[in-house]
């Protein structure tokens, strides 16, 4: 999976938390969907890590889906 | 502490010494240089690119560095690690610490490797004759960093 993807969006009406938003990256990107089952996805929100995907979101916000790292 | 996201060859050499400039309160450095190898299991490197993620990126290192010096004896930490395009033995990251006896510098710069490796927010991507591949963790760094996280609760 690639990082590095930036769009901003117009927040969908019916996603109001973390997790909806993880469902409508999905059904938009079908294959980052599959990428993100696969794989161990971080979610970050405002530059903080998520633990919890009921976390509200607004307008604004920035979220962001983290692939397996590799640094060092 | 001095934690920094480079995008431009460094010279760890430089960096090491002027860190230990003058800081004759510490009788023990110890300093760790990772380079991009020509070769990798029997495939030729052209290329190295490492994406970060800015702001959060530098964040999340200074945030692992805080987490283990603070376990240690260490009155100062060096991180610098290169992003974008790298060349083979051009330096990838640099972690230096300082410290009063030397186990504790060892054990500082030992522990925050294994952490980086598998926890900075940073991705690789090798490119070769046989195209290009993002590089993830071995199962031997998810090893260390699980034994790192038990070494420093």
């Amino acid at each position: 999976m690639a990082p590095a993807a930036l769009a901003e969006i117009a927040l969908p009406k019916d996603v109001r938390t973390l997790g909806d938003l993880k469902d409508w990256v999905a059904r938009q990107q079908p294959l980052l969907g599959a990428a993100m089952e696969a794989t161990r996805t971080r979610l970050i929100v405002n530059q903080c890590v998520a633990h919890d995907l009921s976390q509200a979101l607004a307008d604004g916000d920035e979220v962001a889906f983290l692939p397996p790292m590799s640094g060092g | 502490m001095d934690i920094r996201i480079v995008s431009r060859a460094f010279d760890p050499q430089a960096e090491i010494a002027a860190f230990a400039a003058g800081r004759d309160d510490a009788g023990a450095l110890v300093s760790f240089v990772g380079t991009c190898r020509a070769e990798t299991a029997g495939a030729a490197v052209e290329e190295l690119r490492i994406d970060h993620y800015p702001g959060f990126s530098e964040k999340e290192i200074a945030r692992l560095a805080e987490e283990t010096s603070r376990r240690f004896s260490c009155p100062d930490l060096l991180v610098v690690h290169r992003v974008g395009a790298i060349r083979p033995g051009e330096a990838i990251v640099l972690v230096a610490a300082l410290s009063t006896h030397r186990a504790d510098a060892f054990e500082v710069v030992r522990i925050l490797m294994d952490y980086l490796k598998t926890d900075a927010p940073l991705w690789k991507k090798e490119t070769g004759p046989q195209g290009a591949r993002w590089i993830e963790p071995r199962s031997e760094d998810y090893a260390r960093r699980l034994k790192a996280e038990e070494e420093t609760k």
